[in-house]
C-alpha cells in the first residue's frame, strides 16, 4: 500500500496493451469497512431509540392506532438496519482500487459489478474529502473530477490518509509532466 | 446589425464611444443603459416561466382585487416601482473591465458576484441579440469556460462592433495559448490566423420550408402536455361549457352506445387531430423562431451558427471543441428522410436543462442525407459513420427486458385483474404490453456499435435511428459493468464518458468490452491529445 510499490507499472508497447482485466487490485483500509459497520449499527440504534422514546414517553401520549403504526415502523427500521449492515459488510469487501502509471481504477458492486477507469490525462482537479469520522480514524476519500461532469466524479473512499495524499501528489506530478512535455 | 446606433447616442456618448477600443476599457465601467431593457426582459421571462406557481394565488385574489381597488392599486404600483428599481439597480451594479487579457465582471444587487476570466480559458463565445437590442445595435456577449468550473460570464449590452472586436481578440488570445501548449499543428494555426477574416464559407442554410418540416417532425408537445396536466379537468369543463354555449350537447354527442363503430373511430381520429393541430403549430412556430435565417458557416477551424427570428444567436465552436457528432432521426424523420445533425460540445458549462440550451448548441435542423454526409465529412473527414458495419448487442438484452422484467409484470397485472373481476382492464393491459414489447424489440434491433482506428460509432433508437460518432481520444473516463447474470454468459456493459455526456453499450461480449476499453484508454493515454 505504501509508497512506490503502487506506481510500478509496465511501460506501454503498442503491441500488447495493458489489460483492464488483469489489474492488480488493492484493498481499501480495513478501518473503512469497520467504520461503515459501526455507522450503520449506531444510526439504526439511534433512530430506533428515538422512536422508542416517542412511543413510551408520557408527556404527550399518542393514540393507540398511531402507536401500532409506530411499533411497525420501529421493527421495519430494525429490519432495514440489519439488511443494510449485512449489505455494507458484503459490499465493502468488494471495493478495490488499482493505480497504474496512466490511470486510476476503482471496482465495486455486489450484484452489479462496476470498474471505473480514469485516465490521469483527463483529470481536471483532485480533492481529498474527510468527514468527521474519516478524520477521527485517519482515512480520506479521494475525488477526481474530469470534464465528464459531476455525475461521473471518480471516487475512491476509505484510503489511509498518507496513501490518499501520495496518490494526489502522484496525479498532480503527472499533470505537471504532461503540461511541460 | 447594420442599423445605425446614432439614434440614442447623445446621452450615452460618454459611456460608449464609437471609437471604444480594448485599451479604453481597462477601467471598471458600466454598460449602456439599454441594458435596463435586458434586465427587465429577464425579469418578465423569469416571472412568466414561474407563472404556474403564481396562478392559483392570482386566481384566488382576483375577486379580492376587483372588490378593493383602493387597497390593491397602491400595492400594484408599489410592485411595479420595485421591479423598476431592481432592474435599474441591476444595471447600476453591473460593471466590467478588460485588464491584462482578463475580463472581469461585477454584478448583483444584494448578492454580489465577481467573475474573473482569463481570455485563454474561454471556450466558447456567443453573441445573443434580443429583438429589443436590434434597433440600437447592441448585443450580449456570452463567454463560456471549459471544464468543470461552473463559471460563465455575460456582458449584457455591448455595441455590436465592439463585441465583434472583443470576440476576435478573445479568440486570437486563445489561439496563441493553445498553439503554445500544443506542439503539433502550430504552423497550421498560425497560417490560418492571418487570412481567416475574409474566407468565411457558408456550409448550410435552412429555408422556411425546412424549418416547418423540423417543427412537424420534432414535435415537443409532450413537454407542454406534461406541464398542463394539472389543468386538464378545467380545460375539459371549459370545452364542454363552450360547446353547450353553442347549443351542442357534447356529452350526448359523444355517447357511444348507439353509434356504429366506424363513427366512433372517426370521432377519435378527428379529436386527436384537433388536439394535435395547435400543438404542432406551436412546434412549427417554435422551430421558426429558433432557426429563422439559419446559416452554418466556417472560418478556419471555427464553425459558426447564426439564427433566430426574435433574438439572434451566434454560436461559435472551434473544431477542437467538438466532442461528438450526433445524427438524429425520429420516426417521422425516417419517413421524410430528414436528419437533425448535432455537434455536441462539452456539457458541463451549458446545462442541458437550461431553457436556452437549444439556442447555444450547434445543431443543423432537418437536412437531407447527402447534406448531412457532407457536413460530417467536413468535420471528421476520416469517419465512416454511414459505411461501417454495426454490431448488434446480444439477444440477451431482449431476454432480460422482455423475459425477466416486462412479462412477469404483465402476468402479475393480468392475473390480479382477472382475479379482481375487472377483466375489461385487460383491454388496456394487453395492448400496452404489446407496445412495450415492440419498443424493446426495436431498441434491440437498433442498438449497435463498432469502432475503427480513430472513432467509436454507436447506433441507437426505437422507431427512429440515431448515430453517434466520437474520436476515441476525446474519452474522459470508461466504465466496465457486469451483473451476476451477465457474468454467467460472459456478457458485460460498457460506458464511455465524454465531455458531452456518457455513451452506453449494453450486453456485449466480455472479451470485446475489455478490448474496446483497453484500446480506448490506450489511445487516450498514448496520444496525449487534448480533448478540447
Amino acid at each position: 500500500m505504501h509508497g512506490q510499490a503502487n506506481f510500478s507499472n509496465t511501460a506501454m508497447p503498442s503491441q500488447d496493451l495493458p489489460h483492464l482485466e488483469q489489474l492488480d487490485f488493492e484493498k481499501l483500509s480495513p478501518r473503512y469497512a469497520q467504520s461503515n459497520r459501526y455507522i450503520d449499527l449506531f444510526s439504526t440504534a439511534i433512530i430506533m431509540s428515538i422512536l422508542f422514546i416517542i412511543q413510551l414517553q408520557s408527556f404527550m401520549p399518542i393514540p393507540t392506532e398511531a402507536s401500532d403504526v409506530l411499533m411497525f415502523i420501529i421493527w421495519a427500521t430494525a429490519l432495514i438496519g440489519l439488511f443494510s449492515t449485512v449489505y455494507t459488510v458484503i459490499a465493502d469487501k468488494r471495493k478495490f482500487y488499482a493505480l497504474r502509471e496512466q490511470d486510476l481504477n476503482y471496482k465495486s458492486g455486489v450484484i452489479f459489478c462496476k470498474t471505473v477507469s480514469q485516465p490521469m490525462l483527463r483529470i481536471q482537479h483532485v480533492e481529498l474529502k474527510r468527514g468527521p469520522i474519516d478524520r477521527k480514524i485517519g482515512l480520506a476519500k479521494l475525488q477526481v473530477f474530469s470534464a465528464g461532469g459531476s455525475m461521473h466524479t471518480f471516487e475512491i473512499p476509505g484510503l489511509p490518509l498518507e496513501t490518499a495524499e501520495s496518490i494526489r501528489q502522484f496525479i498532480l506530478d503527472h499533470k505537471d509532466v504532461n503540461h511541460h512535455g | 446589425m447594420d442599423n445605425s446606433p446614432e439614434t440614442l447616442n447623445n446621452d450615452l456618448a460618454d459611456i460608449l464611444q464609437p471609437s471604444e477600443t480594448l485599451q479604453s476599457t481597462q477601467d471598471w465601467q458600466r454598460i449602456s443603459p439599454i441594458a435596463i431593457m435586458y434586465f427587465l426582459a429577464k425579469f418578465v421571462v423569469g416571472f412568466l416561466s414561474n407563472i404556474v406557481v403564481f396562478l392559483p394565488a392570482l386566481y384566488l385574489s382576483y375577486d379580492n382585487v376587483i372588490a378593493h381597488p383602493h387597497l390593491w392599486l397602491p400595492v400594484g404600483l408599489g410592485i411595479i416601482t420595485l421591479i423598476g428599481l431592481s432592474t435599474f439597480l441591476s444595471f447600476y451594479f453591473f460593471q466590467y473591465r478588460l485588464y491584462q487579457d482578463h475580463i472581469e465582471i461585477r454584478s448583483g444587487v444584494i448578492s454580489k458576484t465577481y467573475v474573473n476570466l482569463p481570455f485563454a480559458k474561454i471556450q466558447n463565445v456567443k453573441l445573443e441579440q434580443p429583438i429589443y437590442y436590434r434597433p440600437f445595435g447592441f448585443t450580449c456577449l456570452q463567454l463560456d469556460t471549459a471544464g468543470s468550473a461552473k463559471q460563465e460570464a455575460k456582458v449584457v449590452a455591448l455595441k455590436v462592433e465592439f463585441a465583434e472586436q472583443l470576440k476576435k481578440e478573445i479568440l486570437a488570445q486563445h489561439k496563441i495559448a493553445t498553439s503554445a501548449a500544443l506542439d503539433d499543428k502550430t504552423d497550421a494555426t498560425h497560417a490560418s490566423t492571418s487570412d481567416e477574416q475574409n474566407n468565411e464559407v457558408i456550409l448550410n442554410t435552412r429555408s422556411i420550408s425546412d424549418l416547418i418540416i423540423h417543427g412537424l417532425t420534432n414535435n415537443r408537445i409532450w413537454i407542454f402536455l406534461g406541464g398542463l396536466a394539472p389543468f386538464f379537468d378545467d380545460f375539459g369543463r371549459y370545452i364542454v361549457e363552450f360547446f353547450n354555449g353553442l347549443g351542442i350537447d357534447l356529452e350526448k354527442f359523444l355517447t357511444f352506445a348507439d353509434k356504429p363503430m366506424w363513427q366512433i373511430g372517426l370521432y377519435a381520429v378527428t379529436l386527436t387531430f384537433i388536439i394535435l393541430l395547435p400543438f404542432t403549430l406551436f412546434s412549427v412556430v417554435g422551430s421558426i423562431i429558433t432557426f429563422y435565417n439559419y446559416t452554418l458557416s466556417k472560418v478556419g477551424d471555427r464553425y459558426i451558427r447564426r439564427s433566430g427570428l426574435l433574438t439572434k444567436y451566434e454560436v461559435i465552436m472551434r473544431l477542437s471543441r467538438l466532442q461528438m457528432v450526433v445524427r438524429q432521426q425520429d420516426w417521422l424523420d425516417v419517413i421524410l428522410k430528414r436528419i437533425n445533425l448535432k455537434f455536441e460540445q462539452s456539457n458541463s458549462t451549458s446545462n442541458q436543462y437550461q431553457t436556452g440550451a437549444e439556442n447555444s448548441r450547434i445543431i443543423v435542423p432537418s437536412i437531407n442525407p447527402s447534406e448531412c454526409l457532407a457536413l460530417i465529412d467536413d468535420v471528421y473527414p476520416e469517419n465512416k459513420m454511414m459505411s461501417v458495419n454495426y454490431q448488434r448487442i446480444s439477444k440477451r438484452f431482449l431476454l432480460r427486458n422482455l423475459g425477466y422484467i416486462l412479462t412477469p409484470i404483465f402476468v402479475l397485472l393480468a392475473t390480479s385483474v382477472v382475479i379482481g373481476d375487472k377483466a375489461n382492464l385487460l383491454l388496456a393491459i394487453i395492448p400496452s404490453y404489446l407496445l412495450f414489447s415492440l419498443l424493446i424489440y426495436m431498441r434491440w434491433l437498433r442498438w449497435g456499435y463498432t469502432k475503427d482506428d480513430n472513432f467509436v460509432y454507436i447506433r441507437k433508437g426505437y422507431f427512429g435511428v440515431d448515430y453517434y460518432c466520437f474520436p476515441i481520444y476525446k474519452t474522459q473516463q470508461v466504465q466496465f459493468k457486469q451483473s451476476w447474470f451477465q457474468k454467467r454468459h460472459q456478457l458485460s456493459s460498457v460506458r464511455i464518458v465524454l465531455a458531452a455526456g456518457p455513451q452506453d453499450i449494453p450486453f456485449i461480449k466480455q472479451a470485446l468490452a475489455y478490448r474496446l476499453l483497453d484500446t480506448t484508454i490506450y489511445q487516450v493515454e498514448s496520444s496525449r491529445k487534448s480533448w478540447m
